[in-house]
């Protein structure tokens, strides 16, 4: 009985160390090196509109505003790991005025904190006219974009002949954000 | 707390293996009859010592292994994190299951030269978890939109299940004749824990716009069951009322299902079997604790038209710009409730071809001895189990030996899902009436262990009466 004990620890014994494993360095703490670098972009603020759009009620109308509330630069997610981000504006013209296009940008105290215009030229024979820019958001100025909480649209026609609701063409407005973030192991 | 399981289902990609091909067909562990009701049965009595009758755990994941991302080998940490996403597929999953029985015992029964039949019967906590790799979630968190305009994100890839269950359960096998056994065991499952979110649909694409640059179009179908979660994770609920409640459950105070196993094995001839098991083929009903969370919608977003949004509708600009916040609040709304579910326990099938040879010869006389049998066998195994979104099957060949009175061994080559070269070992020691049993497989992998796809591990102890003992 003594003599089987023995010879099956002895086996036991062989098999346990046949089982326990070896490991080749592995190292955890790299998980703190983890950073992705995700690009989003997002379709903003888009209009396509006729000419007779800027006569209303009988008046040519120079100047169309709208303000939009906006929580999504300034939110705890963006202020962490927005680290570049661009606002990309294409206009298309075919009324024979030029139009300006102004983005203002207000914090929380109403106070302006960015603003950038876009601007494209008058089409005298309606044949359409692209204008493109790109606002580029890094240090100061993407600052600014996470105290952000109020956008400012401003539409102007420049001075020229006048509109009313037979004059020909239209004015189109597409808009993307690109915004560069960097995720990283502290969030 | 919500969006914290949320997100760990989302980002871990994990399930553990339940082949348990080493302890398939040998006999002379009771444990094997858990595997086949309807197996062979070489002992006249056994109990399972309580706790230690039966461990059970494995591992396993297909894909990329723990050391392919966390190796120390100079190479920059997000590099072989990149190298992972990519090269995983949205099928790629980790598992892990875990048993342990509470206690277990079998005696045979019937006319005294002829003990044919036999119960069996014990308790057993399981613990079972799968989740593939979201992989369109990983790649669109890891690149975003930018680079993947028109490519649809497969919201369906977020897939996981996660149960624990205590289980109770009679079995009963019947030698027939000298060739055919069969078997039966009915199982009363108790839910403890059921956390499950595997069958998502929908999608996310980008595409190009006709107003604005792009159209964003979320198309979202997806829905989180749990049972038994919600009252543990009240806020009054501390640490004790969590432990009753836990201990109640796994006592059957829970909700409960019903399943059975059935079993055959049928001798060719003196050397070949074969032989064959269904595993689990039941059902758990949910309803005393569930909280299910369901997020579904559509919606097209081409960005907003802020200047003339009256456009034809004769609203305000405040009465647009509420609109889209509602719209995108409808989408991503998580909708809870308590609607009861049922859960089909993950059904697994067994079957083997054996072929027993050498047989032993006595040291006194140099005759055969009576009844003995063979020293070997060599044979084949199929295993395949029921997953979430495909069944995963393991073909296995093993050699048996046994090596003196009291030792028994088997060897055995697996292919499988996670690996074309696991091996695994098992030893069945007797010495008197007690058992000791130990088996693993993978042995190649254990060189290293974090690159190892898969790995699992049994032991246990018994007292077993056994039939030819004197």
């Amino acid at each position: 009985m003594l003599k089987q004990i023995f010879k099956y620890t002895i086996l036991s014994v062989i098999f346990i160390f046949a089982i326990c494993s070896c490991t080749k360095d592995v190292d955890f703490d790299q998980i703190d090196d983890f950073e992705i670098f995700p690009v989003l972009e997002s379709s903003l603020v888009h209009l396509n509109e006729p000419a007779s759009r800027f006569y209303i009620d009988g008046y040519e109308v120079a100047v169309i505003q709208d303000s939009v509330s906006i929580d999504v630069f300034n939110n705890q997610f963006a202020i962490d790991n927005l680290i570049k981000a661009e606002l990309v504006l294409e206009m298309t013209n075919s009324i024979n005025r030029g139009l300006d296009v102004q983005v203002d940008f207000f914090d929380a105290a109403n106070q302006l904190r960015h603003t950038f215009s876009v601007s494209v030229e008058p089409s005298p024979n309606n044949e359409e006219i692209v204008s493109q820019h790109t606002e580029v958001f890094e240090g100061n100025s993407l600052i600014a974009l996470k105290q952000t909480t109020k956008l400012v649209l401003t539409l102007r026609t420049r001075s020229g002949s006048p509109i009313n609701e037979n004059t020909p063409g239209r004015i189109g407005l597409k808009s993307k954000g690109v915004f560069y973030l960097k995720i990283d192991n502290s969030i | 707390m919500r969006k914290a399981i949320w997100l760990f289902l989302c980002i871990t990609g994990f399930t553990f293996s339940q082949n348990k091909q080493v302890l398939y067909g040998f006999s002379e562990i009771p444990q094997a009859l858990m595997l086949n009701p309807g197996g062979e049965v070489k002992n006249n009595w056994y109990f399972g010592i309580p706790l230690l009758s039966h461990i059970h755990t494995s591992v396993g994941i297909s894909g990329s292994t723990v050391y392919d991302v966390f190796a120390d080998d100079g190479v920059d940490f997000n590099t072989k994190l990149r190298n992972a996403i990519y090269s995983m597929r949205s099928n790629d999953f980790f598992s892990a299951n875990q048993q342990l029985e509470i206690f277990s015992g079998g005696f045979a029964y019937g006319t005294s030269y002829n003990k044919n039949k036999y119960i069996s019967f014990g308790m057993y906590q399981e613990f079972d978890f799968i989740t593939y790799f979201p992989k369109d979630y990983a790649i669109l968190a890891y690149e975003g939109n930018q680079n993947n305009i028109n490519r649809r994100f497969n919201a369906g890839h977020a897939s996981a299940s996660a149960e624990v269950i205590s289980v109770l359960h009679v079995g009963y096998n019947k030698k027939v004749n000298r060739a055919f056994s069969f078997g039966v065991r009915g199982k009363i499952y108790s839910n403890i824990l059921n956390i499950a979110t595997t069958k998502n649909k929908g999608y996310f694409v980008t595409e190009y716009g006709e107003n604005n640059f792009y159209n964003h179009i979320f198309n979202l179908d997806l829905e989180l069951r749990t049972s038994g979660l919600s009252s543990l994770t009240d806020d009054d609920a501390d640490s004790d009322a969590v432990a009753r409640a836990l201990k109640k459950r796994a006592l059957f105070g829970g909700d409960l299902g019903l399943g059975f196993d059935i079993g055959f094995s049928h001798k060719l001839s003196k050397q070949w079997t074969v032989d064959g098991s269904l595993l689990d083929i039941g059902f758990i009903s949910h309803s005393k604790d569930v909280e299910n969370y369901k997020i579904a919608g559509s919606y097209a977003f081409e960005g907003a038209n802020p200047i003339f949004p009256e456009t034809g509708s004769g609203q305000t600009a405040e009465e647009y710009w509420n609109e889209i916040e509602d719209e995108f609040e409808a989408l991503f709304n998580v909708d809870t409730t308590a609607k009861k579910y049922i859960t089909w326990r993950p059904i697994k099938m067994n079957a083997s071809l054996n072929y027993a040879f050498g047989e032993k010869r006595s040291e006194e006389c140099n005759c055969l001895k009576e009844d003995v049998g063979y020293l070997n066998a060599v044979g084949v195994q199929l295993y395949a189990i029921n997953r979430p979104k495909q069944p995963q099957m393991a073909l296995t060949a093993y050699y048996y030996r046994r090596l003196f009175k009291g030792l028994r061994a088997k060897a055995t080559y697996t292919i499988d899902s996670y690996s074309f070269n696991n091996v695994g070992l098992g030893l069945s020691v007797h010495i008197g009436a007690v058992n000791f049993y130990l088996m693993a497989d993978n042995f190649i992998q254990y060189k290293n262990i974090y690159d190892a796809q898969s790995v699992s591990l049994q032991l246990g102890f018994n007292y077993i009466f056994n039939k030819n003992e004197d």
